[in-house]
C-alpha cells in the first residue's frame, strides 16, 4: 500500500464539500484544525493499493489572505507536507477561480485541477476543453459534477497519476520584465541553505514581491536577508517604472488576470448568459421591495416554526405521559422507578416536544444559506447595519445564531475587522437560539391566545434582534471608536438547494438534539430530581401522614397531601439553595422554583424546560390531570411569565455557547465583560418590564 | 467615471481600482481589477450598497468601494 496526501484547495462556495460527500467509500472524519476552532474535514479512502488522505481546506479566495479561516488555509499550504494539491474550481467564474489556480502554480506543485459544476456551464450551452487548459498549464485536468457525480472517480486516477508522475512543467511563466527580476532575486534566495529547490525560492519571491508579509516574515531571520531586501526593493522599483503601475502586487494582479482570461478564452466556450439569478435578484434585492420581502420571509419562517412545529406537540405529551405512567406501574416501587418515571422520563419528554419547532427552524436558515438569499440579506441590511456599527456581513453569524450561538460564533470569523468581529460575538447572544424556543413556545402556548402564538413568537425574536442592534451601536460607541470594516462580498448565484444535503443536515441535527436530550438534559433532569427529593424530613412527614390518617373528607386528605409535597420540596436541597437566591429574583415576580429553572439554563436552554416540569410537578400530587401548562397557569402570573422571556432573551447563554465565546476571544478583560453584562442587563430589562406591567394592572 | 455614479444596467472597463491593502487585494481576488468588465446590477434605496457583476461573479460592495473604482463607460 502506498500512502498519498492531497489537499483539497478552492475558493469558498465551488462545491468542494459536495465533491467530498460524492466520493464513494470514503470515510470522513470531522475535527479542528490544530489550535484553531475552524472545522477541518478529512476523508479517507483506499484505491488500487493506495491508501488516499484528503483534507479539505476552508475555501480561500487568494493567497493574500484576508480573513482568519483563509489564514488556516494559506498556512496549511505553506507549513503542512502533502503529496498533491486538488485544486477544484467553479466552472461557471472560471477566469476568477483560476486566479488562485495561478497562485498555487507559483509552487510548481504536483496538482490536479478539477473543474465543478460543468453540469451548468453545460446546460446554458458551453463548454470547456479540457485537454486543452491541461496542455496550457500542464497539471491534469477533470471536468465534474458533484451534483450529478460526473468525473468524481476521475478525480481519484487523476490524483494517482499525478502523484506518480516524476517530471513536473512549468507551463505558466508571467511577462519577461517580471522573470528577469525573479530570476535575480531567486538566485539571492537560494544562497541560503534553506532554500533547496528553484520552484520554492520563485514562489517565496513572487510572494515577497507581492509583499506578503507571512512571507516576510519567514525570510526575515535568514543571514541573505539584508542583501535580498535591498535587491528586492531595487526590482520593484523597476518593475513600478517598467509598467508605470503603483506596486508590483498590482502588476502581477494585472499579469495573473491577463493569463486568466487568455486561458478562458482558448478553452472555453462561454456559455449564453444565463439570467435567472438576474431576474430573481431583480425582485428580492429591489430597493424598494427587497426589505420587505426580506421581513416576510423571516415573519414566515417564525410563523410555520409554531404552526407546523407545535401540531404533533399534544400528541408527543400524551405519549410521554403514558410512557412514564406504564414504567411506573412495571417497574417495582421505590427510588429507581421514581427517579426515572418522575425525573428523567418527562424532563426528557418535556424537551423533546420540541423536535419538530427546532428542525423547522434550522431547515429555514439552511435553506436561506443554500439557495443563496442569505447573500442578498446581507446586502440588503447593510446600509441598516451599518448604522449600528456592524457590516453586511454580520449578519450571517447573526441570523445562525437563531440556530445555534456555537457555530454562530465561529461564522464571526468571516469578519476580518478585529473590533467588528467582537462587538458581533458580544451580541450574538440576543438573536435567541433554537434551544430557547422550547422555553418560549411553552410560556407563549400557557400565556397567550393561540391565534397570536407566531406573532409573539416573531416579536420575541425580533426585540431580541433590536435589542442586539442597539448593543453593538452603544458598544461601538463606547469602547470601540472607529470605522467598521469595508464591505465586499460575492453573492453567490440563486441554487437550488440539494435535498439530500438538507436531509443530512437536518437527520444530524435531530441526532445531535436527541442524544443532548438523552445524556445532558437528562443527566441535568436527574441531578434536579434529587436535589429536589432529598433529603428527606422524617418528623414532618410523620406529622403529615397522622393528619392525614385522620383526615374526614377526600378533599381534605389531598389538601394535606399537597401541603406535604410542597414543604418536603422547600425542605429539599433544591429548596434550599432556590430560598438563597430567591431574593435576587423577586424583585421580578419569581419565586423560587423559577430561580432555580432560570439559574439551571446556563446548563443548557432547554433545562429550564425540564427543570420547570420537574419542580412544578412534585407539588402536585393529582398527577393525571394537569400537564406542565396548566401547572404554571396556576403557579405564575402573566407578568412574571413576560420577566421570564426577558430574562432568557438577555441573560448568559449555555456554557457551551460561553466556552466557544472564550475559545475564540483570548482577552480575558473581554471574557469577563461577556460574562458579567448579559446578566445585569438581562435583570434590569426584566424589572423594568415587570413594573411596567405592574403600573398597567396586568 | 466612478461606479457610484453609473446608473442600474450600465456596464464599462476597469480602469483604475484605487483602494489600499488589504481591501485592493480582496478586491482583486473576486475579479474587480484592471481591464476587466464591470456591469452595475443593482443598488439600495439611498445608493449604500452596490451589487456588480464582474466577468460572471456578483459582488456587493459598499459607496466607499465603489467611489475607488474608476470605470471607462464602453462607448467612449
Ligand atoms: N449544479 C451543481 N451544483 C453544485 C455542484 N457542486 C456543488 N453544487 C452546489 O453548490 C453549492 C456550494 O457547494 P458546497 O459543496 O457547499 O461548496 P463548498 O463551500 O466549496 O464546500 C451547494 O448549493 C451545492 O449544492 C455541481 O457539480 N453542480
Amino acid at each position: 500500500m502506498k500512502k498519498i496526501r492531497a489537499v483539497m484547495v478552492g475558493q469558498p462556495n465551488v462545491g468542494k464539500s459536495s465533491i467530498i460527500n460524492a466520493l464513494t467509500n470514503a470515510r470522513l472524519h470531522v475535527g479542528n484544525f490544530a489550535g484553531v476552532t475552524v472545522e477541518k474535514k478529512e476523508v479517507t479512502l483506499t484505491y488500487k493499493e493506495y491508501d488516499i488522505d484528503i483534507v479539505d481546506l476552508p475555501g480561500i479566495y487568494s493567497l493574500n489572505a484576508y480573513t482568519p479561516e483563509e489564514q488556516v488555509s494559506k498556512n496549511y499550504l505553506l507549513d503542512e507536507s502533502y503529496d498533491v494539491i486538488i485544486n477544484v474550481v467553479d466552472a461557471n467564474v472560471l477566469q476568477r477561480n483560476l486566479i488562485l489556480t495561478l497562485q498555487l502554480l507559483d509552487m510548481n506543485p504536483k496538482m490536479i485541477l478539477v473543474i465543478n459544476m460543468i453540469d451548468e456551464v453545460e446546460k446554458q450551452g458551453g463548454m470547456i476543453d479540457a485537454v486543452k487548459l491541461s496542455e496550457l498549464i500542464g497539471r491534469p485536468v477533470v471536468l465534474a459534477s458533484a451534483k450529478e457525480r460526473r468525473g468524481v472517480e476521475d478525480i481519484i486516477e487523476m490524483l494517482i497519476d499525478e502523484f506518480e508522475r516524476p517530471d513536473r512543467q512549468r507551463k505558466i511563466y508571467y511577462d519577461e520584465r517580471i522573470e528577469e527580476e525573479i530570476e535575480r532575486l531567486s538566485e539571492i534566495l537560494l544562497k541560503s541553505p534553506k532554500f533547496i529547490s528553484a520552484d520554492m525560492a520563485r514562489f517565496f519571491v513572487v510572494r515577497l514581491l507581492e509583499k506578503d508579509p507571512d512571507i516576510y516574515k519567514i525570510v526575515h531571520d535568514l543571514p541573505i536577508f539584508l542583501e535580498l531586501h535591498e535587491e528586492l526593493g531595487k526590482s520593484i522599483h523597476r518593475l513600478k517604472l517598467g509598467f508605470d503601475e503603483e506596486s508590483a502586487a498590482d502588476i502581477i494582479a494585472n499579469e495573473r488576470n491577463a493569463i486568466a482570461k487568455s486561458l478562458v478564452m482558448q478553452c472555453m466556450q462561454a456559455p449564453k448568459k444565463a439570467s435567472l439569478t438576474d431576474k430573481i435578484d431583480k425582485i428580492l434585492i429591489h430597493p424598494i421591495f427587497g426589505l420587505p420581502i426580506f421581513l416576510f420571509f423571516m415573519w414566515g419562517l417564525f410563523q410555520l416554526t409554531f404552526e407546523i412545529g407545535s401540531l404533533p406537540v399534544d400528541y408527543l405529551d400524551a405519549t410521554f405521559t403514558n410512557f412514564a405512567n406504564w414504567l411506573k406501574q412495571i417497574l417495582p416501587p421505590g427510588d429507581i422507578n421514581a427517579i426515572i418515571t418522575d425525573g428523567i422520563v418527562p424532563a426528557v419528554g418535556s424537551v423533546i416536544m420540541f423536535l419538530p419547532n427546532i428542525l423547522i427552524l434550522f431547515l429555514g436558515i439552511n435553506l436561506l444559506e443554500q439557495t443563496g438569499y442569505m447573500a442578498r440579506a446581507a446586502f440588503l441590511l447593510d446600509g441598516f447595519l451599518k448604522k449600528f456599527g456592524l457590516q453586511g456581513k454580520a449578519f450571517i453569524p447573526l441570523v445562525s445564531g437563531f440556530g445555534c450561538t456555537v457555530p454562530a460564533y465561529m461564522a464571526a470569523r468571516t469578519l476580518k475587522n478585529p473590533k467588528d468581529r467582537l462587538i458581533t460575538m458580544l451580541v450574538l447572544g440576543f438573536m435567541n437560539c433554537s434551544a430557547r424556543l422550547p422555553v418560549y413556545v411553552l410560556l407563549i402556548a400557557a400565556f397567550f391566545p393561540t391565534t397570536n402564538a407566531g406573532n409573539v413568537l416573531f416579536a420575541i425574536y425580533i426585540s431580541g434582534a433590536i435589542l442586539g442592534l442597539i448593543v453593538a451601536k452603544i458598544l461601538r460607541i463606547v469602547l470601540f471608536k472607529g470605522e467598521p470594516e469595508p464591505f465586499v462580498m460575492e453573492m453567490p448565484p440563486y441554487r437550488f438547494p440539494s435535498l439530500k444535503a438538507l436531509g443530512m443536515e437536518l437527520w444530524l441535527k435531530a441526532k445531535l438534539f436527541l442524544k443532548k436530550a438523552g445524556t445532558f438534559i437528562a443527566g441535568a433532569a436527574m441531578i434536579i430530581w434529587f436535589l429536589s427529593n432529598f433529603p428527606h424530613n422524617p418528623q414532618l412527614i410523620k406529622q403529615y401522614e397522622q393528619k392525614i390518617a385522620q383526615a374526614q373528607t377526600k378533599e381534605q386528605k389531598v389538601a394535606l397531601e399537597n401541603e406535604l409535597a410542597a414543604k418536603n420540596l422547600e425542605y429539599s436541597f433544591i429548596g434550599r439553595i432556590g430560598k438563597m437566591i430567591e431574593p435576587v429574583f423577586a424583585p421580578l415576580g419569581f419565586d423560587w422554583r423559577l430561580s432555580v429553572a432560570t439559574i439551571s439554563g446556563l446548563a443548557a436552554k432547554e433545562v429550564v424546560v425540564s427543570t420547570l416540569a420537574t419542580l412544578y410537578a412534585v407539588g402536585d400530587a393529582d398527577e393525571k390531570s394537569s400537564t406542565l401548562i396548566e401547572r404554571l397557569r396556576q403557579n405564575i402570573d402573566f407578568k412574571t411569565a413576560i420577566a421570564l422571556i426577558v430574562i432568557i432573551m438577555i441573560y448568559s447563554p449555555c456554557v457551551a455557547a460561553m466556552s466557544t465565546f472564550y475559545a475564540e476571544v483570548p482577552r480575558w478583560a473581554w471574557r469577563a465583560f461577556y460574562t458579567i453584562y448579559p446578566n445585569v442587563l438581562a435583570w434590569l430589562l426584566a424589572y423594568s418590564v415587570y413594573n411596567i406591567l405592574a403600573l398597567l394592572g396586568y | 467615471m466612478k461606479l457610484s455614479q453609473m446608473h442600474i444596467g450600465q456596464s464599462g472597463i476597469i480602469r483604475k481600482v484605487r483602494a489600499n491593502e488589504p481591501i485592493k487585494g480582496r478586491l482583486f481576488a473576486m475579479g474587480i481589477t484592471k481591464g476587466n468588465r464591470i456591469t452595475l446590477l443593482d443598488h439600495t434605496l439611498k445608493k449604500e450598497t452596490f451589487e456588480v457583476d464582474v466577468e460572471g461573479t456578483r459582488v456587493a460592495l459598499r459607496k466607499e468601494e465603489a467611489d475607488a473604482i474608476e470605470v471607462e463607460d464602453e462607448k467612449d
